[in-house]
């Protein structure tokens, strides 16, 4: 029983294939987790990197408290279960299970208790004297299940352990699997490719693809709130159906047209609150989702529904208990291929429908799901990540939603007129002067989503604590907005402090002290340096680049030490810069800094200017491997 | 129709009778041309009269004295002596080399390893020159060192190479699923628990082909062996000391006690091929895997 903390764990290949990328996770004690995605997406590297068959090449694995990237497999308390088995085929079922006791040196009287009770809880006591080629697949994944449970691990560790069995015997194994996940009480990570084995299995899910985690969460929200198209498509059965199309606010309203097809919805502003501002715009192309489930032809529902649109039908799949109907928006598109315009409708048995006939389809416009065409990542992010302000600049204030702020200095140069405030969800602060109202505030990946009416406006604000529902004071961080006022325009500030540097070595005579005397002896020591300056390297940061890198790339790999303004300080040592200008957004000042190439901010509480040095506290650093992207720390 | 069908299915009988008789009748015809040889030694062995060559197949007088001189006659031949040689060296040379190719082809298998590759390229290529070629060499070097007329350093000759063996026994190794492998290290063994305990039941029949071939090497040797003992009788082999009987001098006299001779040497390894053939051919992988 244990948690585990997978942070920034990559697998790079001597070839430099990339299997994993950046997978980061925290595991709860006696979680069960699927890691589901089609062949190659590096799942079961990830869960060989765990189980310890794999090494790590970048990032950090604890296990409970300990960090196991350097601990053998048989050290780390895990237990494994594999596709095919893996029994030995010399040993009877009893010595299988036994295995990993024997090798642990336990007493004969105590394995044989153990392997007992692993063989009542899985059905094969009266197999023990068995050979694993005189059983059959389903007996022989139990057989490997016991050799698992036996050892009472902190970890068991599935790797798609029923792909091999029938479909009836997958199903019972499926649920022999989460029985045994609650009896042992224990934390399960099961790899898959099947997503109905996830869907029904996960407390929590990991979606993969090319290496990179998609999206983790429970199955519920998976199947909801689908974070890009990917996972849309692949959780589900049928899948989503996906088209291309447009929005266009207009006023209270925004219309949806969807390409390739005469189709055209109108839904209310309101509905699609979320969505980021830049994709109302009538230009910009997304694609549409809907679920099987979430257009209907039923004639009832289609006449008290607002959002309609004609469906010809090409084909329909008799499935028993309901039919699923191919069609297409466009009248003279083909529903047997996959294409933009392809639509997948469930239907029940109340209504007949006809192959070849046009008919109307309504559209539940509260589960439709949009993505961006260029990255696939949906546009409707259930912490929105900003909301879209119209605003006036007038006699240095900022009018916007029935109130008004005063312009910091550092925007004070913004002409007066009409225009609009791009403002995060993160920068609405509880600490201001405006008269809000909390309307809701709900739990989401771990964070609280704070619903705020302001001016008869819907806000949303992001927070690490819940918040009560009522009235509010809040504030703006003013560095984090985008202003646009005509043609002038007022981009956030940057919050990200990169220096490219190197890590280097150096041999230096150091004091050390020999039978009570003091002698300099030599030392090798290690240093980042920046733009020609070298800052010791702190120890988390040496021993974290020499566990990731091969040693001769720690010398010659080209690195990125990240900090935020509030991590630099203004000093007289440190790296050289020239102060550009001073941005005060009133209650905080930073300096625009140049160094080499770049400008970077800083915050500085007393005015500084010309030629300065910053101080990075490296205690704080963020470091990444240039070259190949991999984030250390 | 139906009488059709049977007549089809009578002819079709009838050829394969016929192609099956014919090739039973060439495959007894080979066994008899191979097995003459040994028929004719193991009669020469026996026969009575003396005399090196006779005009006939089967002896007249029929006598176990050739195998009896064998032993109690060393005036000339210290056969005794050569076949303890042989038997020792062969019984080094098995137990090194079958340690040396198994550990070399599990590592080779098993793991991974900066130039593995171009070691297995090399070990393969250096394979390939006959060894002969590098006797002259090896001797100076055995000379130097003072190991010539030594059983020591015909064993170190025969077992120096023993690593070029790996290829057929990795290729066993390789066929043995990686997931056993991973699956007891999970349980907590070592490479060494998983090569004792895991690898090495599975790879049975390769043990004994590497036991077999290991054995049977220095047992028939004979370019070697000659060359290093040169001059001193008592160090023979059988090989290089049967060869001896067959000198012109001794051919007339010695040729029915040669003929007992190279029976008696075949006889071990009959007995462990006999005793380990059932290894041989047992396939021991099923249920290892999805099956």
């Amino acid at each position: 029983m244990a948690s585990l903390s997978l942070k920034h764990i990559y697998k790079v290949y001597p070839n430099g294939v990339k299997a994993v990328s950046d997978f980061c996770m925290e595991i709860a004690d006696k979680e069960f987790i699927v890691f589901v995605g089609p062949s190659g997406c590096g799942k079961s590297t990830m869960l060989r990197m765990i189980a310890g068959l794999e090494d790590i090449s970048a990032g950090e694995l604890s296990i409970g408290d300990t960090v196991v990237n350097d601990v053998e497999p048989k050290d780390r308390d895990v237990a494994m279960v594999f596709q095919n088995y893996a029994l030995y085929p010399h040993m009877s079922v009893y010595e299988n299970i036994a295995f990993g006791l024997r090798v642990r040196k336990m007493s004969n009287a105590e394995i044989h208790e153990r392997v007992l009770q692993a063989s009542e809880i899985l059905g094969i006591k009266d197999y023990l004297d068995r050979k694993p080629k005189e059983m059959s697949g389903g007996q022989r994944q139990r057989v490997s299940l016991g050799r698992a449970i036996v050892r009472d691990p902190k970890v068991m560790l599935l790797d798609e352990p029923l792909s091999n069995l029938d479909a009836k015997l997958r199903t019972q194994m499926r649920a022999e699997i989460l029985k045994l996940h609650a009896k042992l009480n224990t934390t399960f990570i099961y790899v898959t490719h099947d997503q109905v084995e996830a869907m029904t299995m996960g407390t929590r899910i990991v979606v993969m693809k090319n290496g990179f985690v998609q999206q983790i969460d429970t199955p519920k929200n998976l199947y909801l709130y689908p974070g890009n198209k990917f996972v849309a498509g692949f959780i589900g059965t049928p899948q989503m159906s996906f088209f291309e199309g447009t929005m266009t606010k207009n006023g209270d309203k925004v219309d949806i047209a969807f390409k390739y097809s005469e189709a055209k919805i109108s839904v209310p502003y309101e509905q699609l609150i979320k969505v980021r501002p830049k994709y109302l715009d009538g230009k910009t192309e997304v694609y549409i989702g809907i679920r099987s489930e979430d257009i209907t032809l039923d004639p009832d529902a289609v006449a008290a529904s607002p959002y309609k649109i004609k469906v010809v039908i090409s084909h329909i799949e008799e499935l028993g208990d309901e039919s699923l109907i191919y069609g297409d928006i466009n009248m003279q598109g083909d529903g047997y291929v996959e294409s933009s315009t392809r639509v997948i409708i469930k239907a029940g048995f109340q209504h007949e429908y006809l192959a070849g006939q046009v008919y109307e389809a309504a559209i539940n416009i509260d589960r439709m799901h949009f993505f961006d065409k260029e990255t696939e990542e949906t546009i409707v992010p259930r912490l929105p990540e900003v909301n879209d302000v119209d605003c006036e600049v007038k006699n240095g204030k900022m009018h916007f939603l029935g109130t008004s702020l005063p312009l910091p200095p550092a925007l004070v140069s913004c002409p007066e007129g009409k225009g609009n405030m791009l403002l995060p969800s993160n920068a609405l602060r509880f600490d201001g002067e405006l008269k809000a109202k909390v309307v809701s505030c709900e739990q989401i990946l771990g964070k609280y989503l704070v619903s705020l009416e302001l001016g008869g406006r819907r806000l949303f604000a992001v927070t690490d604590e819940p918040k009560e529902v009522g009235a509010a004071k809040i504030g703006i961080d003013c560095k984090r907005i985008t202003l646009s006022v005509g043609e002038a325009k007022f981009e956030p500030m940057e919050e990200l402090v990169r220096f490219e540097g190197t890590f280097e070595k150096k041999k230096e005579k150091v004091d050390t002290e020999v039978r009570g005397k003091i002698k300099k002896k030599d030392a090798i020591n290690f240093y980042l340096g920046i733009q020609g300056q070298h800052f010791p390297a702190p120890e988390f940061i040496a021993k974290k680049v020499f566990a990731t890198l091969a040693p001769r790339e720690v010398f010659s790999s080209p690195f990125y030490y990240d900090f935020t303004p509030y991590d630099v300080t203004i000093g007289k040592e440190g790296v050289p810069g020239t102060v550009e200008s001073i941005a005060d957004y009133g209650d905080e000042k930073f300096a625009k800094v140049r160094v080499g190439d770049k400008v970077v901010c800083i915050r500085t509480d007393s005015p500084v200017s010309g030629q300065v040095c910053l101080a990075p506290d490296f205690d704080k650093a963020g470091v990444v491997e240039a070259k190949r992207g991999i984030k250390l720390i | 129709m139906e009488a059709n069908k049977t007549k089809k299915l009578r002819s079709k009988r009838r050829v394969e009778r016929t192609s099956n008789a014919v090739g039973y009748v060439i495959l007894t015809v080979i066994s008899i041309i191979w097995i003459i040889p040994y028929f004719y030694l193991i009669l020469q062995s026996f026969r009575g009269e003396p005399g090196a060559y006779t005009t006939y197949l089967i002896p007249k007088e029929f006598t176990v004295d050739n195998y009896v001189k064998l032993f109690t006659d060393k005036s000339l031949f210290n056969f005794p002596r050569w076949y303890a040689n042989t038997f020792i060296t062969a019984l080094f040379v098995c137990v090194i080399q079958t340690v040396i190719v198994l550990a070399t082809s599990f590592a080779l298998s098993r793991m991974r390893f900066r130039g593995r590759k171009g070691l297995m390229n090399l070990l393969l290529v250096l394979g390939m020159f006959p060894g002969f070629m590098s006797m002259t060499a090896v001797y100076f070097v055995l000379k130097e060192i003072g190991l010539t007329q030594s059983l020591v350093g015909l064993i170190l000759v025969y077992v120096a190479s023993s690593a070029m063996g790996y290829y057929i026994s990795k290729g066993f190794f390789d066929t043995i699923p990686k997931s056993l492998d991973e699956a007891a290290k999970i349980d907590g063994a070592s490479q060494h628990t998983i090569f004792f305990k895991i690898i090495l039941p599975l790879a049975k029949p390769i043990v004994v082909y590497t036991v077999l071939t290991a054995f049977l090497a220095p047992w028939g040797e004979y370019m070697f062996s000659s060359l290093l003992m040169f001059g001193d009788q008592t160090k023979f082999n059988v090989a290089n000391g049967l060869r001896q009987m067959l000198q012109r001098e001794n051919i007339a006299q010695y040729f029915t006690r040669f003929c007992a001779g190279a029976v008696l040497v075949s006889v071990p390894i009959a007995a462990l091929f006999i005793w380990l053939q059932k290894y041989y051919v047992e396939g021991v992988t099923g249920g290892a895997v999805k099956g």
